[in-house]
């Protein structure tokens, strides 16, 4: 008796925030943002987002990896989130309600594998029989496994493990591990600690590996405030202009959200690659509506690679994909 | 849940089921032969109310398979009883990311079972010095209740910066879960014991380990065996947290890495899994104390 009383308000209360929704104003927005270097920090700590709109209350929620964020987006736990190409082909395989809306960063440095200098590793060989880190699921993952698979070499003839970068850092410090791909700014940690770059993103991507951070947005969302998407597209793509026109002052603003020394948040920036919105619709990148770009193929690919890892059950087809990437609020904004 | 509460609680079940063993359900004979030969089985499952356990099962069972079939769940949340029976036999053959579901569950076992036997090693002792000495009972106490309620994740940290990524800081995770329950069981056991056996059997001159030996153990043997089992299932319940950081198998790692990659079947069966063999763990630990603990049954006859 007490559950179906429970259950009567709760649709009581569901009729009634669909009835106040009509108003076509949410009330609030909750963005989840993933803790590595790009725009998104300058959105936020600009607040480009809340003067887009004014009377929603925004709440921003720090996300610490692919995996994470499709946990958040699978629990209904956000409103936007950025995903990086692994984890979106994992999401839109497994049928989440969820569309890319635009390019939030593509991965340079900003994201490489640290050997330890002293374990003395000059190629991709000498990690045989030495334990690497990667967050599973993640860009880096993914790369780390396909530069492996270009050069012959078994995963299995290295101990690789799963821990989050902040772990990474710490477990570096301790000497548990030799190598680890992750990303800024527990990046820098290692880096100073006895580390050096072995292998960066960019290479990769120069190999036919590329990587990037796509937003996204929740359908559920999108079918609802249509409008507020295209504002939320809009502030984003001030704060890549704004990354991009003023690099001295967004160094400051990264340093400040990240805690980070002026000299490492201008490495970290340089290390990322900011795509301007209009050039986010040519073919390098999302494309436009009817022709969609390379992202297409990457996420096609990387589904693949997954699928061969028995890490998806199947591989969606290209049209999926396509649909998945939706170009048109970037076309509405950019206009 | 306390220590304590949940030992009244378990205590109290097990009450409940002297009571409900008791009383003898009427049942006509069958005619049939075959149907005879199983009345005394059946009837002794029907006594027991064995027969409302299997109903849920089953009803839980259909539910979930009606609910499925329908399709008002979604399958990425909640997939078919068929989808997680096929990543089931997948998982036994083919193997979770490099090992076999066996070799998986070997690994988990392997770290519940090492914590479980330290946990008891140090923890029935400790209890019931702590149980017979007043001194004992003061010096420990307060280590033992300001760690107890501490979040396992916040207290990993911790270990993991100590002891480092490898086993030994998963085993300490699981031995400290485990610790709490069994000290607290074994000091309420000992506290317990009508202390006219105590003066009984000091009045002949039994001694401090004479009294720990005769009186102390077997009077708190049933106790401290239902602490044994809060203390399997409190370690239990932490390992998928122990096994989220660098681990590479073990059947709470799977879990968290199938949840990474959405693969909800497999959430769902290693679920079913762990918590198969946590009942089975437990029932071992029951008939271990039949055995070993002989009077107990006595007591409740």
């Amino acid at each position: 008796m007490k559950i179906m009383r429970k259950a009567l308000s709760a649709s009581l209360l569901f009729a009634l925030s669909t009835s106040i929704a009509q108003a076509e104003v949410p009330e609030e927005v909750t963005v989840g943002y993933l803790n590595l270097v790009n725009a998104q920090l300058v959105t936020k700590s600009l607040g480009l987002v809340q003067k887009e709109m004014p009377g929603v209350k925004i709440n921003y929620i720090k996300v610490g990896g692919g995996g994470d964020m499709l946990r958040a987006i699978a629990g209904d736990q956000i409103d936007f989130g950025g995903l990086g190409n692994p984890p979106t082909a994992i999401g839109v395989t497994r049928d989440l309600p969820i569309t890319g809306i635009m390019v939030l960063n593509m991965l340079d440095y900003v994201e490489a594998m640290a050997v330890r200098t002293s374990a003395n590793i000059k190629k991709l060989e000498d990690l045989k029989g030495k334990t690497i880190a990667a967050p599973f699921g993640s860009t880096t993952h993914y790369l780390l496994l396909n530069a492996l698979a270009d050069e012959g070499i078994d995963p299995a003839s290295m101990k690789i493990i799963d821990l989050r970068p902040n772990d990474i850092a710490l477990a570096w410090s301790r000497g548990d591990i030799d190598a680890a791909w992750f990303w800024e700014p527990a990046l820098g940690k290692v880096l100073n600690d006895d580390g050096n770059l072995f292998m960066t993103s960019g290479i990769m991507a120069s190999r036919g590996y590329p990587t990037w951070d796509v937003g996204v947005v929740m359908d559920r969302f999108a079918e609802k405030y249509p409008d507020y998407v295209e504002k939320f597209v809009r502030a984003e793509c001030k704060g890549i202009d704004y990354w991009l026109n003023n690099p001295a002052d967004t160094a400051k603003i990264i340093a400040k959200e990240l805690e980070l020394s002026l000299e490492d948040a201008t490495r970290m920036m340089k290390g990322t690659e900011m795509v301007p919105c209009p050039k986010q619709l040519t073919q390098q990148y999302i494309g436009e509506t009817g022709k969609k770009g390379q992202f297409v193929d990457t996420l096609l690919s990387t589904a693949t690679f997954l699928k061969d890892q028995k890490r998806l059950p199947k591989v969606p087809t290209r049209d999926t994909f396509e649909t998945f990437l939706d170009a048109s609020y970037l076309e509405t904004i950019t206009k | 849940m306390t220590g304590y509460e949940s030992l009244r609680k378990l205590s109290q079940e097990s009450s409940l089921n002297n009571l409900a063993e008791n009383k003898t359900t009427v049942l006509d004979k069958p005619t049939n032969a075959f149907l005879a030969s199983l009345y005394p089985f059946m009837k002794k499952q029907i006594d027991n109310k064995r027969h409302l356990s299997v109903m849920t099962i089953l009803f839980l069972f259909f539910a979930w398979w009606f609910v499925t079939f329908i399709g008002w769940a979604n399958p990425l949340f909640l997939p078919s009883p068929s989808a997680v029976t096929q990543s089931f036999v997948d998982v036994a053959v083919d193997g979770y990311q490099g090992s076999t579901l066996l070799e998986h569950v070997g690994t988990s076992l392997y770290r519940i079972l090492t914590a479980f036997f330290f946990a008891c090693l140090v923890g029935i002792p400790l209890g019931i010095l702590m149980g017979i000495s007043h001194s004992f009972h003061q010096v420990f106490n307060p280590i033992i209740e300001f760690y107890r309620p501490l979040p396992p994740l916040g207290l990993y940290t911790l270990l993991v910066m100590w002891l480092g990524i490898g086993e030994s800081s998963k085993l300490a995770l699981l031995f400290l879960s485990g610790l709490p329950g069994i000290i607290i069981a074994t000091i309420q056991a000992v506290s317990d014991i009508n202390p006219n056996y105590v003066r009984a059997a000091r009045s002949v001159g039994a001694k401090r380990w004479d009294l720990i030996r005769e009186v102390y153990l077997p009077g708190a043997g049933p106790t401290i065996l239902t602490g044994m089992r809060i203390s399997l299932g409190f370690i239990y319940t932490v390992l998928v947290a122990a096994e989220i950081v660098a681990a590479t198998a073990g059947i709470g790692w799977m879990i968290w890495d199938a949840a990474k990659f959405l693969l909800s079947d497999v959430v769902i069966m290693g679920l079913i899994v762990l918590g198969v063999t946590g009942m089975l763990l437990d029932l071992t630990l029951k008939l271990f104390g039949k055995i070993v603990m002989p009077w107990t049954a006595v007591r409740k006859m």
